[in-house]
């Protein structure tokens, strides 16, 4: 079992790390304070192949294994959240299924502008009436000649607001729990797709999450995603691989934050000591170092595992849930740390307390990573 | 245009600390990167070829892992790396370091260009590598440049030394170092750094390929030695004042007074 | 005239005169006082070496701050202080006189002229030295020179290769007064001389004035990341003002937004001397200390009284950064 990285993902880390720091990091306030997303940045990262990370170099993309993947996504995310968020889901849940269950006309036609940062992609799963319960959708799309309709609502789409590719999973048949679904590729400007104004988030408020409405909107056969009926095993498929990547976001905040607070607790006087020599401090420091380090070795095996083609469900899912909390937990006791000054916004971790909390909310909310886990378990219904 | 770009491994120098004890830099935990005038040099060859055309080899003297830095040089741009390694290399000052690179350069075919240095590294700092490679190789050198351009068969370079700026004509082959305002080095894209790990290869020469005999390399071919190591003593005086803000304050008025700062106040009030 | 005019027996200290900007540039003259010292403890004459165009003035210049010999060539070609040209023909007098120690100032062009010369001799060198003795029991030259950034002093020796050279860093050694008494013998020895042809100095001006405010103020308030706010910044604007200084600060403050990239020190940024330098709420890390080494006087104010700021500091004071600013700015506010 190899517990360390390779020579290559180390020189990665400490490239991408580069990047983060130097062109990442000094907009990330900014971005949060006028909740917009830089086109600059996407073209910065363009150029290295960042929305293209496990696409294969030949379709434009990095060919990255899962494990420098995760680094990417971490070192991103500790110097911004919101970026991190936009490029694990475009990665993952967006071009990687296209990649994965595409026809190559699809993949030169959609994947191939998207691996290379010409083309933003959404993945289009939670409705106003569904969320954890992924039966309860009501879009639909309607089979028509050589084509079919899509009605429906969309909330919540990360990358909403700037994507151009749209994976909207709507149901085909109503009758049908388990193949009663499919994936469609919709072209933002394609007629009948409409975007809602930007959601007002607590955090990663950078990236323009929206609502997306199809009105009659009609898309050929050629753009639904693998076959009629598979759309229940491509969205869980790619939410396996996009558990990877929000567990690797939440470690990269998590990891800021303890970064922080440690720099804090030994610059703050009270007292005549600095906080770092009180017991109650270095305990919180201490235990969040500890639980840090395990979010680091559950998210890293769930890749390596997944690089080794061995099942990964439980571990992704693990990860997911684990890094989400501690990434919480992280944040939370950080600005506890940082106490009054860590209120305001002189300094980033109020910030990354409000980008936390949203890992553990979506791409399977930490419930339903419980739930999963507990099937692996042996336990809870088939 | 042919270009020999020279680069060091070298330990991440601002995260280092010291063994106190035993006189010597930890190196555990302090992460090995390309030298970063090095990668000023990478960047200065990138942009040549773009104009050019023409051919990026990169050297390098070193232990077998040396081999991540020259990895990171064919993910920066390079053609060809090739890794100068051997056992009886090590314990090299610069001397016998110039005389290994310099041998390397001239098997190289075609003869390259241009060779280009960072002027100088951030562990040892002498800056006597370049000039001493060109040396050898008896190469008209211009160190410090931070301009570099194209004018014919030769290049016209300028540099920034003395309190003047200086401009340079100079006929090619020459060997030229770079200080850190010729270029930015641009961030790798991650599928050249992909590629540089699992397709590139690294051509490795020792001792045998370069026909040198052990007395001319490592520590038979050096002149100099290091003898002792002590702590650099602190050149400042070092004096450390707590107190309340007004004592603080009052210290600190004080001072600038010693220095001349401000004018004493006058008289006793 | 031949070696034979000198004390062959006689082991020579040589020095390299680089007599640019002779007035500010004095690095020559304390290498000559040294070698005056190492001259002693060897049995030795102090030469120095001139080369250029009408430069009979420098070497009276040299006699009067101590050296018995001047050793000197002057000729139109060696107007330019050229690399290739000089290390051919000092190789070629090196050679023939085989002085035992060549020393000379660690200035631009001699840390890019004696690295060339040493290989062309086959011999040691050692760079940037702080400190120059000759070993009791070997009689060596125990050279010490900075490593890793300044953290650690290595001692190098050249045991068996001659003549042992160094470069020195300007301002280590403290120059003898000229002495318009002073003895010595200035000897232009026959050497052969091969201009290289390959390098032509286009032009040389001096340096504009990219070395802007900052790096010419007398003195300097630097801010770090300990300065909380923009607001807080400021008063170190208003410090600035008060004792006509400029402000700087280190990247973690420029990246907090608390001033501009124009103002950052450091390895990535500018490197200044001034006279004075305020550092505050900086922890001291390398990457900004190694832009404000220069200093004279440095005064550091921080929170924390581990911070490796106060290990580069002549002054210390542990404490609450704005509370001291804002008390300070009110006396001083009072006096000036």
């Amino acid at each position: 079992m190899r517990l360390e990285p390779t020579m290559k993902q180390m020189v990665m880390r400490r490239t991408v790390r580069k990047f983060a720091e130097e062109i990442l990091a000094p907009v990330a306030a900014e971005m949060d304070a006028t909740a917009t997303f830089p086109s600059e940045i996407i073209q910065e990262m363009a150029k290295l192949q960042y929305f293209g990370l496990e696409i294969p170099a030949h379709y434009g993309g990095a060919g990255l294994d899962a494990v420098s993947y995760a680094i990417v996504i971490e070192e991103i995310s500790k110097a911004c959240a919101a970026i991190g968020l936009c490029i694990s889901v475009h990665n993952s849940v967006s071009a990687n299924p296209i990649y994965e269950f595409g026809t190559e006309d699809q993949r030169k036609t959609f994947l191939v502008p998207m691996a290379k940062g010409q083309a933003i992609g959404t993945f289009c799963l939670t409705e106003p009436n569904a969320g954890s319960d992924v039966s309860s959708i009501e879009t639909i799309a309607i089979r028509d000649g050589n084509g079919y309709v899509l009605n429906g609502n969309k909330v919540f789409v990360t990358n909403g607001g700037m994507s151009n590719v749209n994976l909207i999973f709507a149901c085909t048949n109503r009758s049908d729990k388990q193949k009663g679904y499919s994936v469609f590729i919709v072209e933002s400007e394609r007629n009948g797709l409409e975007k809602g104004p930007t959601e007002e988030l607590m955090g990663m408020r950078g990236n323009p999450v929206c609502p997306i409405a199809l009105d009659d909107c009609r898309v050929p056969v050629e753009n639904r995603l693998g076959a009629e009926g598979q759309g229940l095993k491509i969205a869980l498929s790619s939410l396996v691989g996009g558990r990877i990547g929000i567990a690797s976001q939440a470690l990269g905040i998590a990891q800021a934050s303890l970064d922080v607070s440690l720099k804090y607790a030994k610059e703050r006087y009270q007292f005549g000591k600095p906080l770092s020599e009180f017991g109650a401090i270095q305990n919180y420091l201490v235990n969040l170092a500890t639980r840090v380090e395990g979010a680091r070795l559950l998210t890293y095996r769930s890749a390596y595992l997944k690089d080794q083609g061995l099942a990964h469900t439980k571990e992704a899912a693990m990860a997911k849930l684990y890094a989400s909390e501690v990434a919480v937990d992280a944040t939370r006791i950080g600005l506890q740390i940082h106490g009054g000054y860590g209120y305001t916004k002189a300094y980033p971790i109020e910030r990354y307390y409000r980008d936390a909390k949203a890992c553990e909310i979506y791409e399977g909310t930490s419930e339903i990573q419980r739930l999963v886990i507990a099937r692996s378990l042996g336990y809870g219904r088939e | 245009m042919d270009i020999v770009v020279c680069i060091k491994q070298v330990p991440d120098v601002p995260n280092i600390r010291l063994d106190k004890h035993r006189m010597t830099i930890i190196r555990e935990g302090v992460e090995s990167i390309i030298n970063p005038l090095d990668c000023v040099a990478l960047e200065a060859a990138v942009d040549l070829r773009e104009r050019q055309g023409g051919r990026i080899t990169v050297l390098s003297m070193g232990p077998p892992q040396s081999e991540e830095a020259l990895r990171e040089a064919l993910a920066f741009g390079a053609d060809q790396a090739i890794l100068l390694t051997d056992p009886a290399f090590g314990g090299a000052d610069t001397l016998a370091t110039s005389h290994v690179l310099a041998t390397a350069i001239s098997m190289l075919k075609p003869f390259p260009d241009l060779v280009l240095c960072g002027k100088q590294t951030i562990d040892s700092d002498t800056g006597h590598v370049g000039p001493q490679i060109a040396e050898e190789l008896d190469l008209p050198q211009v160190c410090g440049v931070n301009e570099i351009h194209l004018q014919g068969d030769s290049l016209v370079v300028k540099r920034l030394y003395d309190g003047f700026l200086d401009t340079f004509r100079v006929n090619t082959p020459a060997l030229l170092t770079v200080s850190q305002e010729l270029s930015s080095p641009h961030h790798i894209p991650l599928a050249d750094l992909e590629r540089a790990f699992s397709d590139r290869e690294i051509i490795r020469w020792g001792l045998k390929d370069l026909s040198l005999k052990p007395e001319e390399v490592g520590l038979g071919g050096s002149a100099t030695r290091v003898w002792k190591l002590h702590k650099a003593a602190p050149k400042r005086r070092g004096e450390v004042v707590t107190g309340s803000p007004q004592s603080l304050v009052e210290h600190l008025i004080r001072k600038l007074e010693a220095l001349s700062i401000l004018d004493e106040e006058n008289g006793n009030e | 005239m031949k070696k034979t005019e000198m004390n062959s027996h006689s082991k020579g200290i040589w020095v390299f005169g680089d007599y640019r900007h002779y007035f500010q540039n004095r690095v020559t003259l304390q290498l000559i006082a040294k070698a005056n010292t190492l001259a002693q403890r060897l049995g030795a004459e102090v030469t120095v070496v001139v080369l250029g165009e009408q430069v009979h003035q420098y070497a009276m210049e040299y006699v009067a701050h101590g050296a018995d010999v001047v050793m000197v060539v002057d000729h139109p070609s060696l107007k330019n202080f050229q690399v290739e040209t000089y290390s051919r023909l000092v190789a070629a007098l090196v050679e023939d006189y085989r002085p035992e120690v060549f020393l000379a100032g660690a200035t631009p062009f001699g840390r890019e002229f004696f690295p060339r010369l040493a290989k062309r001799l086959k011999t040691g060198l050692s760079t940037d030295c702080i400190a120059l003795e000759v070993d009791a029991e070997t009689q060596l030259l125990l050279q010490t020179t900075p490593a890793f950034g300044g953290e650690l002093l290595a001692e190098v020796i050249t045991q068996n290769h001659r003549p042992q050279m160094a470069t020195v860093h300007p301002g280590v050694f403290e120059e003898r007064i000229h002495d318009s008494r002073a003895v010595g013998r200035i000897i232009y020895p026959e050497v052969d001389i091969h201009p290289d042809e390959r390098v032509q100095l286009v032009c040389s001006r001096p340096e504009q004035s990219k070395k802007g405010y900052l790096e010419n103020a007398a003195v300097v308030i630097v801010g770090g990341r300990g300065i909380g706010s923009g607001e807080q910044f400021q008063s170190l604007f208003d410090l600035a003002e008060l004792l006509q200084g400029e402000v700087g600060a280190t990247r973690p403050a420029v990246r907090a937004g608390l001033t501009g990239e124009d103002r950052l020190l450091g390895q990535t940024g500018k490197s200044v001397k001034p006279r004075l330098l305020i550092t505050v709420g900086t922890s001291g890390a390398l990457q900004y200390t190694t832009g404000i080494q220069g200093s004279e006087t440095i005064i550091a104010i921080n929170r924390d009284a581990q911070a490796p700021i106060f290990k580069i500091a002549d002054l210390g004071l542990v404490g609450d950064a704005h509370s001291i600013l804002t008390l300070l700015l009110e006396k001083l506010r009072k006096r000036l």
